[in-house]
């Protein structure tokens, strides 16, 4: 099975009770779903060394234990949460960082540097003009596409994983906090640093052709 | 006469998230809302922003390999 086209279970409590029943169906569909955001948060924690090995573990977890699944959040954060606990877990092993508050870093030369506005508080220069009006306009752009996933992976783990699970998941807030343990408000200022840094991307193609 | 204080533009690059994903609440969108009416420089900031997050679904996962999920769900079991 490499590819689903159409959903067997478009309906996730059709799709859980599957799942518990045991059916290899919906367990693969499962994997299809959240196979390439498992590894991405995986890689963002732990990095790549490690990735494939935690993202195994968690799936091995996933299917020991979705009996106990109590729907107290969506399938989704549940397999999330898991991935990013084998994660943690395998950092500890490793003995390294393992708060993702600590895996956040501001971003040398952001928007949001002090530099870049005046005493008063406004803007030192005029903002950048972009030559698109729309995301439809913006994802035309092979070589752009490219230099945003190339930025999103040097983001600080942190910021990757909340704007993944934001903005490319559409998780609620709610749910990242659960996942990541962190605040409300940290959440959104992680969230809001990644938007800047892919924007600043963007700033950059749009007035020179690359990166 | 204005009976709050306006908003500097670091203040509204600060906040522009926020204000798109309506973590603001009233009285703080309206100030917002205010500079945004007299400031070019944060509508075109906060219409960037609003670009690029629209965008974000799109952009990625499309280089990534194909998943055999039947051969996943073989390992899984062998180790189960």
């Amino acid at each position: 099975m490499t590819a689903s086209p159409t959903p067997n279970y478009p309906d996730e409590q059709q799709l859980i009770a599957a799942l518990i029943a045991g059916d290899d169906r919906a367990f693969c569909e499962i994997i299809m779903r959240f196979q390439h955001i498992m590894l991405s948060i995986a890689r963002a924690i732990c990095g790549e060394t490690f990735a494939d090995d935690v993202v195994q573990d968690a799936w091995v977890a996933i299917h020991k234990n979705i009996v106990k699944f109590e729907q107290r959040s969506s399938l989704k954060t549940w397999v999330i949460t898991i991935v990013s606990n084998e994660a943690k877990a395998r950092l500890r092993r490793e003995s390294r960082k393992v708060s993702l508050e600590e895996l956040d870093g501001e971003t040398p030369g952001s928007y949001l540097d002090s530099a870049n506005f005046k005493p008063d508080g406004h803007w030192r220069s005029a903002t950048p003009m972009w030559g698109c009006e729309s995301p439809e306009e913006l994802l035309e752009e092979t070589q752009l596409q490219c230099c945003i996933n190339k930025t999103l992976n040097l983001l600080p783990p942190a910021q990757k994983i909340a704007f993944m699970l934001r903005d490319i998941e559409q998780q609620s807030f709610e749910e990242i906090c659960e996942v990541l343990q962190v605040s409300a408000a940290n959440v959104r200022v992680l969230v809001h640093r990644a938007r800047l840094s892919l924007m600043q991307v963007i700033d950059c193609y749009q007035e020179t052709g690359t990166c | 006469m204005l009976i709050f204080k306006l908003l500097t533009c670091q203040e509204v690059a600060n906040l522009a998230s926020d204000y798109l994903d309506k973590h603001t609440d009233g009285k703080l969108s309206l100030k917002i809302r205010v500079h945004l009416m007299m400031c070019a420089n944060c509508r075109r900031f906060v219409k960037h922003l609003r670009i690029t997050t629209a965008a974000a679904p799109h952009l990625v996962y499309k280089n990534t390999s194909p998943i055999d999920a039947e051969a996943i769900l073989k390992k899984i079991k062998e180790r189960s």
